[in-house]
């Protein structure tokens, strides 16, 4: 019995080790050497997924603390992150409070939304209030194909909700 | 219509403030307590820099440890697979130390060659005082699409200042950027706000600026100067933080430039410490 709860415990905290190892360790997602313009944020789909299915495993205060590890690794002003990530958060919980169900559809257009309103953020205050110069292109393709590999993380994310995690009612 | 208004402020109060479960902080007190972070960092760096220099020192650390995996892996294949071609590459070496025996006398009479026509034009040879460069280890190569840097070993407690140049085997890899007690930031020379003046083989000056992609881009050329492929690329040494005359690159055939040192390579680097004692920074 205490093997499988240490096993469960394990397995629901599995994406939120995920974020803190992606924000602390050298492992990215930015592809281009695979692809010359292939990069994408793959913390924001993992927030903004685990938020709307399943925001007890992911506490704000974590993500928060994760945004602040991303800053002092990438080099950015500390707290632009956490701000970003914030953003993920409450545009999910207003579509979680919002939505009784939702399709792969339905999370795929309100993600785009999020992101629009933290990436936004995100660049504005960095281009206003530091001195580092940033290509729109690059933000662009960022863009692009953090929102077009979206759908396949949703099925990826799902498959490990339905396979390793406990249900919290459980 | 007032019960739908009703239901929006309902969701978004709730997604603002609800709190409970999991969740110990609202998002609204996190995103005041984030701003707060953010205008401390660009507002009050004499007050914050202290405490945050002990802060990256350490998240640099946890990030080499936590990066460990990564390095080892990908490592232990190329050594067994190096392990197994040993024999050949003795022989290879064999050859090339015999090639190079006959080479040495030419380069040793070269070298003095250089060194006297050096002293003629009274200019200081950029690795003449070795013990005045810091050799550093890479922490952290973490790559982003926005910002080209690493992570050295080396800090003030080792001498490191921002600005000063960042080698490895003699040609440019970036500048210090960022320092703390033991560790520092390098921006490397293809980040799109790296700028460096130059000078190409033919005595023309230009600006060698970082594209954010692997190959920085030569801005402010003279008028009509066409560049042609694989003209040597050297820091021009007119800013007064790199040294002229240290190789950079060589410019291809899409008008972009080769760097000599891959920056996406790099384990080991050197950091000039030479400029320190010129009171640029």
């Amino acid at each position: 019995m205490a093997k499988y709860s240490i096993i469960s415990k394990l397995s629901n905290g599995g994406p939120l080790l995920l974020l803190y190892y992606l924000c602390i360790s050298e492992v990215d997602t930015n592809l281009e050497e695979l692809f010359e313009i292939f990069t994408l944020n793959f913390q924001i789909i993992l927030i903004y997924f685990w938020v709307i299915k399943r925001p007890d495993i992911m506490a704000n205060g974590h993500i928060f603390l994760a945004g602040l590890i991303n800053d002092v690794v990438m080099g950015f002003p500390l707290g632009l992150s956490s701000l970003s990530y914030l953003i993920i958060i409450f545009v999910g919980t207003y579509v979680r409070n919002k939505s009784v169900n939702t399709t792969i559809a339905s999370d795929w257009f309100t993600f785009f939304m999020a992101m629009i309103f933290s990436n936004l953020l995100f660049f504005s205050l960095l281009n206003n209030f530091s001195d580092l110069a940033f290509s729109l292109t690059k933000i662009g393709y960022n863009m692009f194909f953090t929102l077009f590999m979206f759908p396949v993380f949703w099925l990826l994310f799902n498959i490990y909700q339905v396979t390793f995690m406990t249900n919290r009612d459980a | 219509m007032s019960v739908s208004r009703d239901d929006f402020s309902i969701a978004f109060r709730s997604a603002l403030l609800q709190r409970g479960g999991a969740q110990k902080f609202s998002v609204l007190s996190l995103i005041f307590l984030a701003l707060v972070i953010f205008f401390l960092d660009i507002y009050g760096s004499k007050f914050t820099q202290p405490f945050k220099g002990v802060i990256n020192d350490v998240v640099y650390r946890v990030t080499y440890l936590a990066s460990a995996p990564t390095r080892i892996f990908p490592k232990a294949g190329e050594n067994i697979s190096s392990f197994m071609n040993v024999r050949e590459e003795n022989k290879k070496l064999k050859a090339e130390i015999e090639k190079y025996k006959s080479l040495e006398l030419n380069v040793e009479f070269l070298s003095d060659e250089n060194k006297n026509l050096q002293k003629i034009l009274e200019t200081e040879y950029f690795n003449k005082n070795l013990t005045n460069i810091v050799l550093a280890k890479v922490l952290v190569d973490k790559d982003s699409p926005f910002l080209k840097s690493i992570i050295i070993n080396k800090g003030t407690k080792n001498g490191v200042l921002k600005g000063m140049p960042v080698t490895k085997d003699n040609y440019l890899v970036g500048r210090v950027v960022e320092t703390n007690y033991l560790s520092s930031r390098v921006l490397l020379l293809n980040d799109l706000n790296s700028r460096i003046p130059v000078t190409l083989d033919q005595g023309a000056q230009a600006i060698l600026s970082g594209s954010g992609s692997k190959n920085p881009l030569l801005e402010y050329l003279p008028e009509d100067y066409d560049v042609v492929d694989s003209l040597n690329i050297f820091a021009s040494g007119k800013d007064g933080i790199f040294t002229a005359g240290t190789p950079i690159g060589k410019t291809n055939s899409s008008g972009t430039v080769d760097l000599f040192v891959d920056p996406n390579q790099l384990s080991f680097v050197t950091v000039n410490l030479n400029v320190q004692s010129r009171g640029n920074f």
